[in-house]
This record gives C-alpha cells, sequence and structure tokens, in this order.
C-alpha cells in the first residue's frame, strides 16, 4: 500500500540531500522543498517507481520579501489518493529550473503559462513561448506581486 | 507548428471564431488531401485572468468571481473555492449543508452533461438531439433556480455552508423531473444507439487509449471512456460521497461513441445519487455553530496556510491551491481546470485522422475554452 510516509521514504531513501522541511499532513498529503536541481530526477523516481503518474498541476508564486520565487509541482496518481506538493526555491533575479515535459507531458502548457506569467526560464522545454498572453506583454510577469499594470488593464483599480 | 507545405499540402485555421466550437480557441491544421498531418492550439483568445483578480478581492467576494471560471460547472468552482477557505479556516459545514451540496452539484453535473451532449450532438449536425437535450436541461436548471435565485451564475455556497435551504416541497418537485429525465434519457439513448449514421461517425473515431490517456494527462469523460476508474469523488472523497453508494462509470473503447456512454451513464449515477441523498439527509442547522464564520461575513481573515483541494467536476478533476498570508485576500490562488489538460491532448488525438473528424472529436471531448484560459 503506497501512503505518504512509504513515499516519503523512498524519496529520502533515494535523494538523502535535496529534501528539507517535509512535512506529512495525512495519509494522502504531502509537502516537501527539493532543491533546484534534483527535481528532474525525483520525479522520474516518482513516475518510475512511486506510481505517481498524473501531474496534477504546475504553478508559480512570488514572494518578493525573500527575493524568490517559487515553483510548485502537485504530482497525483491514477492508481492511488496520494497528492504530493513538492516546492522549489528559485532566486527572483536569474530563476531557471529543468523543464519535466519528458517525464510528464501535460506540463509542457503548465510550464509555458508558468514562464509568461512569472519570468520563469525552463530549461530543455520543447518549445517555451506565451500560452495565454498578448505578444507584447512578454516580459512583464503579470502574476508577480509588484507589477503594476496600466490604468485600465489592471483589476486592482476595480476592487 | 512547422508552416513550409509541401505537395498536395494546405493549412487551415480554425478559428478563433467557428460554429462548431465552445468557446474561441485558434486551431491550426495542416492537411494533407483529407488527413491531418500537424496540428497546434493556440488559446488566450477569452483570458481574464482570474487568478489575479482572485488576489485583490476579499475571500466572499471571490465566490462570485469563481462562477464565471466556466458557468456550466460554477457549483463545483463554488465548492473548490469554499473548500479550500474551509480548510485553511478549519471549519466543516454540518451534514444538512454537505448533502443539500451534494445534490446542488450532481444537478449541475447532470445540466452540464446535458448540454455537453446537445453541443456535441449539433457539431455532428443532430439537431432534434441538441432540442431534446435543452429541453430537458431546462427542466433541471428550474430546479436550480428555485433555491438559487439563479439558472447558470449561482455563487450559491458559502463558507462553511450553503446560501439558502431548500424550498418546502423540494424534494417532490425534484423527483418528479428526474423520474421523467431518467425515461427520456432511455429514449434518447436509444436513439443515438441505432442511429446508423451516427454510429459510423463515432464507433472507433478518435480513439484513445488507456496508455495515451494517462500519459496525456486527461481526466473526467474522456478518461474513463478508456477504462480507466479514476473519479476523485471515489479515490479522494470529499464532502459525504463516503456514504453514499454509487459506481465510477466506464467503458473500454476509448473512442467517442465511448464518451457519450459515459455522460449518459453519469447522468443516471447523479440522479441515484440524489435520490440517496434526499433520503438521508437530516434536519439542522446550515452553518456550524461556535465559529465567527457564517452566512454574511464580509470581512473575514483566514490563518496562514496553504491547501491543495480537489473536487471532480462534471469535465473532470478541479483543483484549487490556494496560499494565505492571513489577511482578508488570498495571497495566490491556482485554478487547475479540468479542462486545460483535455484541450492540452486534441492536438495529439486528431493526428492522422480526417478533417471531417475534427469537429466530432474536439466537441466529444466537452471542452470550455473559458476554462482553460481562466
Amino acid at each position: 500500500m503506497i501512503d505518504a510516509d512509504y513515499i516519503l521514504s523512498s524519496l529520502t531513501k533515494t535523494f538523502p540531500n535535496d529534501f528539507s522541511e517535509s512535512k506529512i499532513e495525512s495519509d494522502t498529503k504531502l509537502t516537501s522543498y527539493v532543491e533546484k536541481d534534483a527535481i528532474f530526477n525525483v520525479c522520474k523516481h516518482m513516475l518510475d517507481n512511486l506510481e505517481c503518474n498524473h501531474l496534477s498541476c504546475e504553478c508559480g508564486v512570488d514572494y518578493p520579501d525573500r527575493n524568490e520565487l517559487e515553483v510548485v509541482y502537485h504530482i497525483a496518481s491514477y492508481e492511488h489518493p496520494v497528492v504530493i506538493t513538492l516546492k522549489v526555491k528559485l532566486p527572483r533575479d536569474d530563476p531557471e529550473i529543468e523543464s519535466i515535459v519528458s517525464v510528464y507531458w501535460n506540463a509542457n502548457w503548465y510550464e509555458r503559462e508558468t514562464y509568461e506569467l512569472y519570468g520563469i526560464m525552463y530549461k530543455n522545454h520543447p518549445d517555451l513561448k506565451p500560452l495565454l498572453l498578448i505578444d507584447e506583454m512578454l516580459g512583464d510577469w503579470p502574476l508577480r506581486k509588484d507589477y503594476d499594470g496600466y490604468p485600465n488593464k489592471t483589476s486592482k483599480n476595480l476592487v | 507548428m512547422d508552416t513550409n507545405i509541401g505537395p498536395s499540402e494546405m493549412l487551415l485555421h480554425l478559428g478563433p471564431q467557428h460554429a462548431i466550437q465552445p468557446g474561441p480557441y485558434l486551431l491550426d491544421l495542416r492537411l494533407k488531401g483529407e488527413s491531418v498531418v500537424d496540428a497546434e492550439l493556440k488559446m488566450g483568445y477569452i483570458h481574464k485572468g482570474i487568478e489575479k483578480i482572485l488576489e485583490n478581492k476579499t475571500y466572499l467576494q471571490g465566490i462570485t468571481i469563481t462562477d464565471r471560471i466556466c458557468y456550466l460547472a460554477a457549483m463545483s468552482n463554488n465548492e473548490v473555492f469554499c473548500g479550500c477557505v474551509e480548510r485553511l479556516v478549519g471549519i466543516e459545514p454540518p451534514e444538512r449543508s454537505q448533502y443539500i451540496r451534494v445534490i446542488m452539484e450532481e444537478l449541475s453535473r447532470i445540466q452540464s452533461h446535458l448540454l455537453g451532449l446537445g453541443e456535441f450532438s449539433t457539431d455532428l449536425g443532430f439537431i432534434t438531439m441538441f432540442l431534446y437535450m435543452i429541453r430537458e436541461r431546462e427542466e433541471v436548471l428550474n430546479l436550480i433556480d428555485t433555491v438559487t435565485g439563479s439558472r447558470i451564475t449561482q455563487t450559491y455556497l458559502r463558507f462553511g455552508g450553503v446560501r439558502e435551504d431548500f424550498p418546502e416541497g423540494y424534494e417532490q418537485k425534484t423527483m418528479l423531473v428526474l423520474n421523467d429525465l431518467k425515461k427520456k434519457l432511455d429514449q434518447h439513448e436509444n436513439l443515438y444507439d441505432t442511429d446508423r449514421i451516427y454510429r459510423q461517425r463515432t464507433v472507433g473515431v478518435g480513439t484513445l487509449t488507456k496508455e495515451v490517456a494517462t500519459e496525456l494527462g486527461v481526466a473526467g469523460p474522456p478518461l474513463r471512456a478508456t477504462g480507466v476508474k479514476f473519479d476523485v469523488r471515489k479515490d479522494d472523497p470529499y464532502l459525504v460521497y463516503d456514504d453514499l453508494d454509487f459506481k465510477v462509470c466506464t467503458q473500454k473503447n476509448g473512442d467517442i461513441f465511448a464518451r457519450i456512454k459515459v455522460r449518459l451513464d453519469e447522468i443516471r449515477e447523479s440522479i441515484y445519487m440524489i435520490e440517496q441523498s434526499f433520503d438521508q439527509m437530516p434536519q439542522g442547522p446550515l452553518f456550524p455553530e461556535g465559529t465567527p464564520y457564517g452566512r454574511r461575513t464580509p470581512v473575514m481573515r483566514v490563518p496562514p496556510g496553504e491547501v491543495f483541494y480537489r473536487v471532480e467536476d462534471p469535465r473532470g478533476e478541479m483543483g484549487m491551491y490556494m496560499i494565505s498570508d492571513g489577511s482578508d485576500t488570498p495571497y495566490r490562488v491556482k485554478i487547475r481546470g479540468p479542462v486545460f489538460p483535455t484541450m492540452q491532448a486534441l492536438p495529439p488525438l486528431i493526428l492522422n485522422t480526417y478533417i471531417a473528424d475534427v469537429a466530432a472529436i474536439a466537441a466529444s471531448m466537452d471542452g470550455c475554452t473559458s476554462e482553460a484560459d481562466r
């Protein structure tokens, strides 16, 4: 039976130095920080050995106070109900991380979206270009917290 | 997509405005004769920036915004948003509220599937079926309207409960409509099954296999049509789905015909769930007692924390990731809609099919551009 405990022990055994602040919230919820360079291999290990064959979501979060961006992966499975939340810290001025498209095919659009909204560069992504936004907005990174927008283009003025 | 065309090839732009589409998207097709040899999907025509808007609205205002992610699934979008906040705050709706939510969400699923089937039928040129489905759907919408006061964007759920209780005699009224719907569904399924042209256009067309479907990450009816028993209501139960007896509807073939069958079966299963919920529903309050949160909490502060919560949308797995920093607005909301991966899976699915089948395949996935773009 695969549960959060089993997954965490398997991960920390295979990658002893790459996990920090791991937290098991319940049998099916697991949260952990992962080192930036290890994420590709961690995902590969989870797909191959732990039946985590479903990337549920991938997104970015901005923390201007700490001068950091985070990439958050929610990895689930079609076989068992465990959802694993992996977080990777990136420096805000030069956010660059390995793409996981070759492990999880559907990461493609999530990474394109995170790229255009947060400016996180994905290495070895097959086709990194904006997905939702118009081309003129590339470089604005609108979901970062310091994005002001134009007088009439941002939701801030509607509140 | 490579735009250099070879001999007897042509490029075709399908969209962004086209009669077969559930919303604006641009599908670029490279055709060789009548076959699709390459396809690329371009999104963003209806991007509303809902994630950013939610960061600037209070929690209560946010419920109204989540309705607008996709109007067909407004109830499950409310559920996923309210569920996130409830988990952060640490409250749980009383049992009566949970049953009311299940009933309303299943009604919402029925109307979404009915419209999905109707739109799909139009795209095949099966207009009669569209009119039948829309007629049945209107009855279900009336039921939702009776309780919530609006047909599609209901804003019905609240943190820890629901806005209104059922009116008197609601159970009898609902069961009258649903029993009628059951009979009509059998007739409509018979129409689908016996129509020779319909079978030729759907059986064995647009086939997804189990392996490909899981690799592409699709969820909901297109996945269950391939035989994978994945349903968040069963695998990761929320509300009172644990106490209800229902089966996950699956088919084996994974073609268009199977997807439609799954939707028809799911409507029946939803009706069965609503019957059970009415039987098991206790009397009681709508909101938890002894908490500061209730029907009217215009300014509420949510303790810091983060949560990932997922529910079963009519179209598949709907998830929301919410981070709170202790203020009265969310710090970050990520909406993981079910249609996003489904739309992404469309280009590989239509490779090497005929151009005439593209409309049927796209419609059978029951996409909603509004939700994919957000």
